[in-house]
């Protein structure tokens, strides 16, 4: 028999060999794995990375988004935490009140939402509706609160039974004293059945409320949103944009002479428009962005730019967006006759390089001379808001 | 030499090393690729002599041309109410690639359309997989169309979840609120007929696969019912389309095992080619007007009541152009 001897110089070498084969194999597969694509990359919590970014810490004001269920303030470019959320309940929808000084926001749960009174600083001051019940479906949602100029009436959506129908599920937009008790609540708007509903409902200073209106619009075989006014609880109302424009999220400047929107045309990507408003009626609308997928434009307090939600990048990720609008033009000589609808499809959908900002007349309208626009400016890079939830800003 | 022999084993070890984790990395691939592709649809083809329906299935199209090619797409809420092997196809879209053109055509199929079944009998199409599988549901809709159906892809409604979160979710402009007091809460409970209540916000927004299939799947609050409900399939398979422009090959063993159990298709690696046009057509759709989404609303189709079940009946003299037009 022979014996082989090892020499412990040999068997050293050995276990480094065998060393190195392992983590080779091990680190083959590492390497693959750390080369997947960026897809599902997480994104960081506001405030979690000092942002730098100029554009960011000159916003005046201090405005409140929503990031994965919790509320935060920007102010002076720094995010603060106020409200987190927990394992069954998010925070959205933030409206602030005229004198800035607390907030109406909605509690989502499992299966219903809640209206609450929290101070600017996130401490719940009072549980505004009770939506909660044990048998499914006689829970409720409350949501897109805003409270109106006087600060003392709070408006809101609301899904109230269909006693002919548990399927017919759809919103309506209500109002009631801050702090009313629910025999207080107005119902203002009726919805068409099966379609959703009203939602997203603004005060105005003069009385009524601007909203979304959702329809089936035949044409196209498929649910529509228009903005609507209703200026008294239970009056039919007026459309603001025509249907096949497919506008929705209306936010109105603090003076009330004009109204944000975005608009898609039924398709994916959308635009952020602007039109004057007199009160009653909408004038021509101008696109400042298109092309992007695009979300909640919210009034700076001066009323001289916008901010807004858009997807960025791979992830899709919901970045805030900064666009300046163009000053009001003089007004004509003649009055021109409020036209709620386009005569024929502007260029809106076109491809437009993204984020590359637009001043586009709209054809057979009386415009203004085409200003061209600075772009949009990207605020933050490396966050996810939610595109659902409204902004607030307040002075 | 002794040295230069240690050598040439330490290089040939770190070979077979780096060769043996980049296996252990694409596994799951190879695991699913045995397992769940390549599944025979027993004969089911076009080619296949069928009984007479009079609805289309002495018209079938002749084979297409080389380069374009018609995918069934079957998505099925495999929950516990039916046995795994006979649950109903939720959704079913044909989908018409050409690639030379660049061009897609997506056309949902009510899932309540009333047909004769390859299987024999009359029922709603969506019951054509719970009878027979892949291949009584390819052979219903090859012959109640007049289509030629190269390949099918089944997905479970559990496998188009996790597919969704593993991709980071879809970015979506949903059509409007859509709220369901009566939505099945079957994904998070033991109860097939538990219900919760559902609400999908509107507008712009990023959807995790849980909120993706809430989107895609509650039709109770819906004035368009099955046909809205279509609409927005077709728009979330748009959207995952756009995502997965950014996948890259290192990423296929996290998306197979996303789908684990969730996903069958008659494609195999003798497909390549065809699954490496359909990726690099998808890298290539970049214009809207590239895809022509179809719902087969009224007048294509009617509603009416046999048995004493809603059904959704076919205009077939409205459909067979439609269909000569986007899918030969």
């Amino acid at each position: 028999m022979i014996r082989r001897r090892w020499s412990a110089p040999s068997a050293l070498a050995l276990v480094a060999i065998t060393s190195v084969w392992l983590a080779a194999g091990a680190g083959v597969y590492l390497a693959l794995s750390a080369h997947r694509t960026l897809v599902a990359a997480q994104a960081s919590r506001p405030g979690q990375r000092q942002n730098s970014a100029a554009p960011l810490q000159r916003l005046p004001g201090t405005l409140y988004l929503v990031q994965a269920g919790a509320l935060y303030r920007l102010q002076h470019g720094t995010f603060t935490p106020l409200l987190n959320a927990t394992s069954t309940a998010s925070w959205t929808m933030p409206a602030v009140s005229p004198d800035g000084r607390s907030l109406v926001v909605v509690q989502r749960d499992y299966e219903y939402s809640d209206l609450y009174l929290v101070t600017t600083s996130g401490h719940v001051q009072a549980q505004l509706t009770h939506d909660a019940s044990s048998t499914v479906e006689l829970n409720h949602w409350a949501l897109y609160p805003r409270l109106g100029p006087d600060g003392t009436t709070l408006w809101f959506d609301y899904d109230p039974k269909d006693v002919y129908s548990d399927y017919n599920v759809v919103m309506s937009v209500w109002s009631m004293p801050l702090g009313g008790r629910p025999s207080q609540m107005r119902k203002w708007t009726e919805p068409h059945d099966y379609t959703g509903g009203d939602v997203q409902p603004v005060p105005l200073p003069a009385g009524g409320v601007i909203y979304t209106k959702y329809a089936l619009e035949p044409s196209r075989n498929r649910i529509m949103g228009q903005l609507w006014l209703t200026t008294r609880a239970g009056s039919p109302g007026e459309p603001l944009t025509p249907p096949d424009d497919d506008c929705s999220q209306p936010a109105v400047s603090a003076d009330g002479r004009r109204v944000a929107m975005i608009c898609t045309d039924g398709k994916q990507l959308t635009n952020i428009e602007v039109g004057g408003f007199d009160g009653t009626t909408l004038g021509p609308r101008e696109v400042l962005v298109s092309g992007q997928l695009a979300a909640q434009p919210t009034w700076s307090p001066d009323g001289q730019s916008l901010v807004y939600l858009a997807a960025q990048g791979v992830t899709g990720h919901f970045q805030l967006w900064l666009q300046q609008v163009p000053p009001l033009p003089a007004p004509p000589t003649e009055a021109p006759t409020p036209v709620p609808t386009r005569p024929a499809a502007p260029p809106r959908g076109a491809p437009v390089a993204s984020p590359t900002a637009t001043s586009t007349a709209l054809p057979g309208l009386p415009t203004p001379t085409p200003t061209p626009l600075p772009p949009p400016v990207q605020l933050t890079s490396d966050l996810d808001f939610d595109a659902t939830s409204t902004i607030a800003w307040h002075v | 030499m002794r040295w230069r022999g240690a050598l040439a084993l330490l290089l040939a070890g770190l070979f077979v090393s780096g060769l043996s984790g980049a296996f252990a990395y694409f596994l799951p691939v190879a695991l699913v690729a045995y397992a769940q592709t390549g599944q025979t649809t027993r004969g089911a083809t076009a080619a296949s002599p069928r009984p007479s329906t009079g609805t289309g299935a002495d018209a079938l199209v002749p084979p297409v041309a080389s380069s374009a090619f018609t995918v069934l797409l079957m998505g099925s809420d495999d929950d516990s109410k039916f046995p795994s092997d006979a649950v109903l196809t939720q959704s079913m879209i044909l989908v018409r690639v050409i690639p030379a053109t660049r061009h897609v055509t997506m056309l949902s199929i009510p899932r309540d359309l009333y047909v004769p079944l390859a299987s024999g009998g009359e029922a709603k199409i969506d019951a054509a997989y719970s009878y027979g599988q892949a291949a009584d549901a390819v052979a219903t809709v090859e012959q109640n169309f007049g289509v030629r159906v190269d390949d099918w892809v089944w997905v479970g409604l559990r496998g188009l979840v996790k597919l969704i979160d593993y991709l980071g979710g879809v970015d979506v402009t949903t059509s409007n609120p859509v709220l369901d007091d009566f939505y099945p809460a079957d994904l998070e409970n033991s109860d097939p007929y538990a219900y919760k209540r559902v609400l999908v916000l509107p507008g712009p927004q990023h959807l995790d696969g849980l909120h993706a299939m809430e989107y895609v799947r509650s039709r109770h609050g819906d004035v368009q019912e099955d046909f809205g409900r279509s609409q927005r399939q077709q728009q979330v398979l748009r959207a995952l389309e756009a995502k997965a422009k950014a996948v890259n090959a290192l990423d296929i063993p996290g998306v197979v095992a996303s789908f684990s159990g969730e996903f069958k298709t008659n494609m195999n690696l003798s497909n390549i080619s065809r699954i490496s046009s359909l990726l690099s057509l998808a890298s290539q759709l970049n214009d809207p007007s590239q895809i022509e989404q179809i719902v087969l609303v009224p007048p294509y189709t009617s509603t009416g009541v046999i048995d004493g079940a809603d059904v959704v009946l076919a205009n077939w003299d409205a459909i067979r152009p439609l269909i000569r037009q986007y899918f030969t």
